[in-house]
């Protein structure tokens, strides 16, 4: 792996930097396809971020869904995922997940990761929602950083040229319309450009866009608005996760994720009036019932007046022994000490916060998007999960298709097309228009975020999400002020916040149904998800729409 | 809602000359963090300033930055009116931006044989509590021993002993953590109070990996000295002249009634090269009314060999220690060497109870000394204050003991770890900046509560450097003194 240092190594505008695959993202996926695209020529991962601290992989707690004991079988996994993602899920991606998820997980193991073992050393598992084996891996409750931490390592033994703390902000067409590279700021605000035969987009998800979310700072969602503006068709963009159990307090870390390890352990619900709720809405499953189903019980305990004084439920694991919130919660447990609750000795306070789209840019099972020359893996892509995640499906998501996505861009041929430079001028063009502008991007963000929370979120309807596309479309049309080069990059990000949030609502606006994470308080249509006539709904520069079909799968 | 002012550090290398403080009034919810005040100065006040963050919850390690000097994690500290914010103590990029990528080039990649297969439970269990390390470099921010050595950092040395554990890493780590700086560390335990997963980096990596280098007959000649000093005469110390314990009964009675009772452990220092400062503080105990049972069958507690990584011979004394209180039935050891009290604690299983000095006399309350005229400042021993949680009892018998009490910000002095026999010019060089912080108090004498400390400070600065058990002492015939005088 090779460094390279924003500060000292300045590129020019005009200077071009070249390598036979792109990828975009130093999270999960975009690691893995870096590892394995560069088996195959030269490598640039361009990283928003110092690698390692950016992306949701470095946060995620709970675990990595595998198939790895005789007692369980692909086919179950299969079953879960698609029944858990209301049959809306590509099956042919969700074969190839299930079926690598554990050859992948393997991968790991070989390259030094620290999983947590049982007795008869085996990786350990543990139960969560959804699911009717205990398949979930984990280290801890810092699964995702022992899984960073050990891709990390694994890059270090290749030639990949890392870029840390540049910025992509958008797509570059060659002459015959396929991508053939990007554009990105440095710290600094200055430009460089990258070309590439290939580029794999990894850039993660983006439920930033909503007032409370589990996201990072770096969920901004670049990377479906990127691929939507160089033409790439997106699916499912409605389908939004919110995860049940977010805090709640203090206010300004609202949202911040509350693992479901801490419901796979033991953990259990409460409303304010102490009861355990989760018997009215799913007495079989409980609280490891899916997180749809979770998130919109917890939802209607507080609309309806049971929540408790700061609009959150009791997440309680007082019951359990000490020890084991300390060996398998010590994530928890920390943070909830640092903002003053013994978790040990008193329950939590959580509510649904926005954690995953499962929306994205459409892909084949070779991670190709609908445009030549951009490949796509982890959260920025949509078909995997359907219309609601399994927790523990995103991990093995990362490492199976980021190693496809970093395999057939690295099988790539060599790309001829040039790059005109009227099309690398349009795109400083609109750098150039930042510093004139006139509204700040801290307000738009913050009004963003707050119509996504309250018109697009849990519980839809038409008259809001009308009024939502009406109010972004707005904010989209405010001209962003950059307060110095450096600030270039957050009026970029808050453009690609307010595509994306765009997309997620005129997707909603075409579902008529509920299904999975998503629901209409106004569907007029009832529609059981295993023989539903819709599919994906889909938008690009070209069409958007809802597919039919015939019959269910 | 609720205002605060905060102090945050400016600076833009290209165009500033030095850095400077700006103060803003932020308006910031109950309960948040220092990043969000952070957010609030950049969305209401300078949209330029340069800060970096990411997870927002404690994981990522991004947002590390120094409040009010101490080194924290921007999103998981509670922000404070009047808190000052500013960068880590490593190279500056722009206002809290530091350039991190150096230090984290050096932590170690695992390099995997071919053939490497899951390890066993108990040794995923060693490696994880030094797994969970974030690289947000809190602990090279706050290490003393970075400050004039080249040092790689606390959390490469982690790193290191992390690759020595697992047995699917086929690299060299003992010899890379020499290379690194291995016997470097003075063992003073900043790095684990500031490190925000709390990692015992000195317990469980460095004296481990030292532990690994004597194996390989890697340890500093002069540590080995050490260690046949002690296999030869039970000390670690060479005496300089009449021991304590030589010089002492089995039993110390006090002048008045009994108030208690104690078992003493000497230490080497104590006993072989300072015993006056000891016999000084048996004097206090016998005037307070406290018994002190000295068994002479006592060795060295083993201390030296632990912070060296030579440990093959430390049960046997860990074994003669603890026979020798608990066939006295002694309830209450009591220690006047920080090293030793931190070694009795934290790596003893002992049947007794273990207090310092400071505990003893404060729990049951001292008779007053008359104040000494002088203005003194407390030098923090690491054992004590880190090693054993102990800041507040000494400081409470000194503002007793002397006229004025200035503070002195704590920091090691060098001589821990094997540091100042093993790495003489490290310590000098610690000692030289203890030596201006001593002169910056305009302090008369500098109180301490461990020989190691006292004595290599004394070899550093000219101010001279106490125990408190002798200022307590002076107090006393000072008082006696005042008594006669006014018969």
């Amino acid at each position: 792996m090779v460094l390279y240092n924003a500060p000292t190594n300045k590129m020019l505008v005009d200077e071009i930097v070249d390598a036979h695959v792109l990828v975009i993202g130093s999270g999960g996926a975009g690691v893995r396809a870096a590892v394995e695209a560069s088996r195959y020529g030269g490598v640039v991962l361009v990283s928003k971020t110092i690698a390692g601290k950016g992306g949701c992989t470095t946060m995620a707690e709970g675990g990595y869904n595998a198939v790895l004991r005789e007692e369980d079988s692909v086919r179950v996994h299969r079953d879960d995922t698609l029944k858990g993602g209301a049959y809306l899920n590509d099956p042919a991606l969700v074969d190839a997940l299930v079926r690598e998820a554990p050859e992948r997980m393997a991968d790991l193991v070989r390259w030094g990761a620290v999983f947590d073992v049982t007795e008869d050393r085996q990786v350990a598992q543990r139960p969560f929602g959804g699911q009717r084996f205990p398949r979930t891996c984990y280290a801890g409750d810092r699964t995702g950083h022992e899984m960073i931490m050990t891709l990390l390592d694994r890059l270090d033994a290749t030639d990949t040229h890392l870029y840390q703390e540049v910025s992509v902000v958008d797509l570059i067409a060659d002459e015959n319309s396929a991508v053939a590279g990007a554009v990105a700021l440095d710290r600094d605000g200055d430009v460089v450009f990258f070309r590439a035969d290939a580029t794999v987009l990894a850039t993660g998800g983006g439920t930033q866009a909503y007032d409370i979310s589990t996201n990072s700072a770096a969920g901004t969602g670049d990377g479906f608005a990127m691929a939507y503006r160089a033409g790439a068709e997106l699916i499912d963009m409605e389908m939004v996760q919110f995860h049940p159990t977010g805090a709640v307090y203090p206010y300004d870390a609202r949202g911040r994720l509350v693992t479901e390890a801490v419901r796979g352990e033991g953990g259990i619900l409460l409303n304010a009036r102490r009861e355990r709720f989760m018997e009215r809405y799913d007495p079989e499953r409980m609280e490891l019932s899916t997180r749809d189903v979770v998130a919109r019980a917890i939802a209607t305990e507080v609309l309806e007046g049971r929540g408790t004084s700061r609009g959150g439920v009791y997440l309680d694991v007082t019951h359990l022994p000490a020890e084991r919130i300390e060996a398998r919660l010590p994530v928890m447990l920390e943070q909830f000490l640092a903002f003053g609750v013994d978790i040990r000795r008193e329950p939590m306070e959580v509510a649904p916060t926005a954690h995953h789209i499962m929306g994205g840019v459409r892909i084949t099972p070779e991670c190709r998007t609908t445009i030549p020359g951009l490949f796509a893996c982890g959260e920025v892509t949509g078909g995997v999960h359907g219309a609601n995640r399994l927790g523990g499906n995103a991990l093995a998501d990362t490492q199976v298709f980021g190693k496809r996505a970093g395999e057939f861009a690295g099988k790539a041929p060599a790309r001829s097309g040039r790059i005109d430079e009227t099309v690398i001028d349009e795109k400083l063009k609109v750098l150039d228009g930042f510093s004139t502008g006139d509204a700040s991007p801290a307000e738009v963000r913050k009004d963003l975020k707050l119509t996504m929370w309250n018109r697009a979120g849990i519980f839809r309807n038409a008259s809001d999400l009308t009024a939502a596309l009406e109010e972004i479309r707005r904010l989209a049309d405010r001209r962003l002020r950059a307060a110095s080069t450096a600030n270039l990059l957050e009026c970029c990000t808050v453009r690609n916040m307010c595509t994306t949030a765009s997309l997620i609502v005129r997707c909603a606006l075409l579902r008529p149904e509920n299904r999975g994470a998503h629901v209409r308080r106004d569907a007029e249509i009832v529609t059981d998800p295993a023989t539903s006539p819709f599919s994906h709904t889909y938008v690009s520069l070209a069409r958007v729409g809802i597919e039919r079909q015939e019959a269910a799968a | 809602m609720k205002e605060i002012a905060i102090r945050v550090s400016r600076y833009d290398p290209g165009k500033d000359a030095e850095p400077r403080f700006e103060e803003y009034a932020v308006r910031v919810n109950e309960g948040a963090r220092v990043l969000h005040a952070l957010h609030a100065v950049r969305d209401e006040h300078d949209p330029t300033l340069a800060y970096r963050y990411c997870c927002g919850s404690g994981q990522c390690g991004s947002c590390a930055v120094r409040v009010d000097g101490k080194p924290v994690l921007a999103c998981m500290e509670e922000a404070r009116d009047g808190m000052t914010v500013e960068p880590l103590d490593l190279p500056v990029l722009k206002d809290l931006m530091v350039d991190l990528e150096p230090v984290i080039a050096k932590i170690a990649r695992i390099c995997p044989a071919p053939d490497a297969a899951l390890p066993a439970r108990e040794e995923i269990e060693a490696i994880k509590p030094l797994r969970d390390c974030i690289e947000c470099l809190c602990c090279v921010s706050a290490c003393p021993a970075l400050q004039v050595t080249d040092f790689a950092g606390p959390t490469v040395l982690r790193q290191e002993m992390r690759l020595a554990l697992d047995p699917r890493d086929s690299g060299d780590r003992i010899t890379d953590a020499i290379e690194k700086g291995l016997f470097y560390c003075t063992t003073c335990k900043r790095c684990t109070e500031v490190c925000p997963k709390e990692i015992d980096v000195p317990g469980k990596a460095i004296e481990k990996l030292r532990e690994l280098a004597n194996r390989r007959g890697l340890t500093l000649p002069r540590h080995q000295e050490v260690a046949r000093l002690v296999q030869e005469t039970g000390r670690s110390v060479e005496r300089t002249q009449p021991t304590f314990l030589e010089q002492v009964p089995e039993v110390i009675e006090p002048d008045g009634p009994v108030r208690g009772e104690v078992g003493f452990f000497v230490g080497c220092m104590f006993n072989g090269r300072v015993p006056q400062t000891a016999l000084d503080a048996m004097e206090v105990m016998k005037r307070n009314g406290i018994r002190v049972i000295v068994p002479h069958d006592q060795v060295c507690c083993g201390s030296p060999l632990i912070r060296t990584g030579q440990t093959s011979n430390v049960s046997d004394l860990k074994r003669k220690n603890i026979e020798a209180f608990a066939s006295r039935g002694i309830k209450t050891v009591m220690t006047i060497c920080a090293g030793c009290g931190a070694t009795l604690k934290n790596d003893y299983d002992t049947p007794f109870e273990v207090k310092d000095v400071t505990e003893i006399l404060t729990e049951y309350g001292i008779e007053p000394p008359s104040k000494l005229d002088i203005t003194a400042t407390y030098h923090d021993p690491c054992h004590l204050l880190r090693g054993q949680g102990i800041g507040e009892q000494p400081r409470t018998l000194l503002r007793e003991a002397v006229r004025e009490f200035v503070e002195m910000p704590s920091q090691c002095c060098g001589a821990g770890g094997g540091v100042r026999s093993g790495v003489p010019e490290e310590a000098k060089a610690l000692g030289a900046k203890r030596d201006a912080a001593v002169k910056a108090t305009g302090a008369d004498v500098v109180v301490t509560v461990c020989p190691f400390c006292e004595f290599h400070i004394a070899d550093c600065t000219d101010v001279p450097v106490k125990n408190l058990t002798t200022i307590l002492l002076e107090g006393y015939r000072k008082k006696d003194a005042e008594r006669e005088g006014s018969v």
